[in-house]
């Protein structure tokens, strides 16, 4: 795999990691789902994936940026494993809405698991790691750039929201209400 | 409000990694993983019902 190739495959990640941010969004607004403190150490540690790939596209593919995206992985899979567990009783009816039959942190786990082997994958293609500045456009041409401003817009619209819902204080167990915003009313 | 500070360190370590130096936004992940491990740790204090 050459380095142009696995960059390209980079921002793709990236657009993947946009389109979960994207979903969580969705459940949040559209359906009117608060996350709960879980949910949003998975959302965090979904936007710490990114962070890896974006380094892999501004200064090449390097083993090290991988691992970076291995570890956010592993431990968004504990964060997901957890809730899943939290709610395995027969008769719990689980956090919020399921999609699909699953509820989010069950496609949370399932979204970390396919990280882990996809990241696990690439990183079989030793020949992107070789030394090939000429090959590489500078900070990966217009698709990767895209991939990531988007990625950070959405994480940085999660700083604003996940403010307005949890305030200066400690998040609620179960949110139904934006504190910030019950407060300004 | 960890939960807001843990997004906007995330945010920055991502602005770094595109814009700054390579160590600065290496450090800042791990320092993010940290705290987000911290975060989980402190949170995952109520006792499992497991059905099995």
């Amino acid at each position: 795999m050459t380095q142009t190739r696995a960059i390209t495959l980079n921002a793709l990640s990236l657009y993947a990691v946009a389109l979960v941010l994207a979903a969580a969004y969705a459940a949040q607004f559209i359906l009117q789902e608060l996350p709960c403190p879980l949910c949003l150490l998975q959302r965090i540690l979904f936007a710490a994936l990114a962070v890896g790939p974006i380094l892999n596209i501004r200064f090449g593919p390097r083993p090290s940026h991988y691992a970076m995206s291995l570890l956010a992985a592993v431990a968004g899979a504990v964060a997901s494993t957890r809730q899943v567990l939290l709610h395995i009783m027969p008769g719990d009816a689980g956090y919020g809405s399921a999609l699909l039959g699953y509820h989010y942190y069950t496609w949370a786990l399932l979204g970390f698991i396919t990280a882990i082997v996809l990241v696990a994958a690439i990183l079989l293609f030793d020949h992107q790691f070789e030394e090939n500045k000429a090959v590489l456009p500078a900070t990966g041409g217009a698709f990767a750039q895209t991939a990531v401003w988007l990625v950070i817009a959405l994480t940085a619209v999660n700083v604003v929201t996940t403010l307005l819902e949890c305030g200066f204080g400690a998040c609620a167990d179960n949110p139904l209400v934006y504190e910030l915003l019950k407060h300004a009313a | 409000m960890e939960f807001t500070l843990l997004f906007l360190a995330t945010t920055i370590a991502m602005l770094v990694a595109w814009r700054g130096q390579r160590p600065l936004a290496l450090g800042l992940f791990g320092a993010v993983l940290i705290a987000c491990v911290a975060t989980y740790l402190h949170h995952a204090t109520d006792t499992l019902k497991l059905s099995f």
